[in-house]
């Protein structure tokens, strides 16, 4: 084992050398897509309380006819309550639409002055769907209805397809590397064809075949995990710096995920590299 | 050391190899002989199980090659020595190198990997050239470092493909009498070759193969 081990380790430091500006590439072009990837996971971590607001409980407006008495008000909501299990329909009290008018809308004088054969009445519907309430729209008691997507959810909704966003492009960054680290390994295996076929004749076994090609990923796999997560941290704190100008709060990184984000940066190429060669070295004596 | 029962080999229908039945023991010198294309090549091949038979049973040293897994095969290998017509040498290895790194891949340490193939790079005179890249020697030289290579290993069993094929008269009586002393301590020698003056130069076991068939099989000269 000790002997194989000492083979992978001069080989693949000699492959390393024949290929070093290839390596180097290898090595940024691993890091770039870990590092975006840790930076879009700190931001959508960074954005989970935006995203959690497109999923509260937003209040809709509904305006009643005036002509409605209060008994028909109370069985049209009983209506609508039980039609409707999901949504909390409460009457806002004559006199608190009467100082809101007053605040909001003080050119209506005339319809509050009018007394309660004019004042329409407002029924406030509470919802984690307010898209639903447009039902009502068309009821003959229903005389409006106020809008139903709130600038939090839209907020929200935007917050999370941004996160979606920057999750699917860190994995398709990623299948590009795995790809990347595949066809390196592919075109080694037949740069070394013929030595790979004379070892064979001479009596290596598998591991001593294998062992270079595998260090000579692994190498740029660390490179590319120490460089990811320099990237990452130079990326979070120019995001926290604009943040902070705008008045929001920082981007935090997990030193968990710095952890990962090595972890990755070896274990994804070599991963790779151990399949490619599972493939397309492991056939017998071609010559 | 070697035996072979009822070996046959086609390639796509046709056949290289018919029958062969064949036993050599263990120490035993031998020449394989035969016009080109008699399946002298295939043999050897079949020998160092870089092909399968199409028919029979290979057994080295005491092993069914055939039936071997791909894990022991590498095991079976290290007992055998090939020296081969076109060399196989390690284009971006220097000489010195091309010998130890097989003794490396064998598990020997590296300062005793280098001493060895020093050793044998100086039988075979060699030592001046071990920097040496195979590209820059000539074609007896690099067949001289084909053959370090196979024997730097101490291999119980050598096979030779046309080893004095890119040899001179003196090298090739040299390699021969290298072949000799290698037998002479006790492995096993089996040298396919069409070349009459070297078959001449020693009497021992040959084996004249033509058609794919052992047509003779006994001292040589009969």
């Amino acid at each position: 084992m000790a002997a194989v081990i000492r083979h992978a380790l001069s080989e693949g430091w000699l492959l390393l050398r024949q290929r070093g500006p290839v390596s180097a590439v290898l090595a940024f072009a691993l890091a770039v897509p870990i590092s975006l990837a840790g930076v879009g996971l700190s931001v959508q971590s960074w954005l989970g309380p935006a995203a959690a607001m497109s999923e509260q409980a937003s209040v809709v407006a509904v305006l009643l006819h005036p002509r409605l008495d209060r008994e028909q008000r109370q069985s049209w909501m009983a209506e609508q309550a039980e039609a409707h299990p999901d949504w909390v329909l409460s009457e806002v009290s004559r006199q608190d639409l009467v100082e809101r008018l007053e605040r909001w809308f003080p050119y209506l004088e005339e319809l509050v002055e009018g007394g309660d054969a004019s004042l329409p009445q407002l029924v406030e519907i509470e919802t984690t769907d307010p898209e639903s309430v447009g039902a009502l729209e068309g009821q003959s008691e229903v005389l409006a209805i106020g809008p139903r997507s709130s600038v939090q959810q839209l907020l929200g909704r935007v917050a999370r397809g941004l996160g979606w966003g920057l999750g699917v492009l860190s994995g398709i960054l990623m299948a590009a590397a795995v790809l990347l680290v595949s066809v390196w390994v592919h075109l080694e295996l037949y740069r070394h064809a013929d030595e790979i076929t004379i070892m064979r004749l001479v009596g290596a076994t598998e591991p001593t075949i294998r062992g270079p090609f595998l260090v000579a990923v692994a190498v740029p796999g660390a490179v590319a995990g120490v460089l990811s997560v320099i990237g990452s941290v130079v990326i979070v704190r120019g995001l926290s710096r604009l943040a902070e100008t705008l008045g929001l709060p920082a981007v935090t990184l997990d030193g968990r995920l710095l952890i990962l984000e090595a972890a990755v940066g070896l274990l994804l190429p070599l991963t790779a590299a151990a399949l490619t060669l599972a493939r397309h070295a492991g056939h017998e004596i071609a010559e | 050391m070697i035996r072979l029962r009822n070996l046959s080999k086609d390639y796509e229908r046709r056949k290289i190899l018919r029958g062969i039945d064949l036993q050599v023991e263990a120490g035993e010198f031998v020449f394989l002989t035969g016009p080109s294309g008699a399946g002298k090549t295939t043999l050897l091949r079949l020998l160092y199980a870089a092909e399968n038979p199409s028919d029979g049973e290979v057994w080295v040293a005491g092993r069914r090659l055939d039936t071997l897994s791909r894990s022991q095969l590498p095991l079976l290998r290290r007992k055998i020595g090939v020296i081969f017509q076109d060399f196989k040498l390690l284009r971006r290895k220097n000489v010195l190198d091309n010998v130890t790194f097989v003794l490396r891949i064998h598990g020997v340490a590296p300062r005793e990997a280098q001493r060895r193939a020093l050793q044998v790079l100086k039988r075979l005179g060699l030592q001046h050239r071990q920097a040496a890249f195979p590209d820059a020697l000539s074609g007896g030289e690099q067949q001289r470092v084909a053959i370090a290579r196979a024997l730097a290993y101490q291999p119980r069993l050598i096979l030779a493909d046309e080893p004095t094929g890119n040899l001179d008269a003196d090298l090739a009586s040299e390699l021969l009498s290298l072949l000799c002393d290698i037998n002479y301590q006790g492995a096993t020698v089996l040298v396919a070759t069409h070349d009459q003056a070297l078959l001449e130069s020693l009497p021992a076991r040959t084996l004249l193969l033509h058609q794919g068939q052992i047509h003779y099989d006994g001292m040589w000269p009969p």
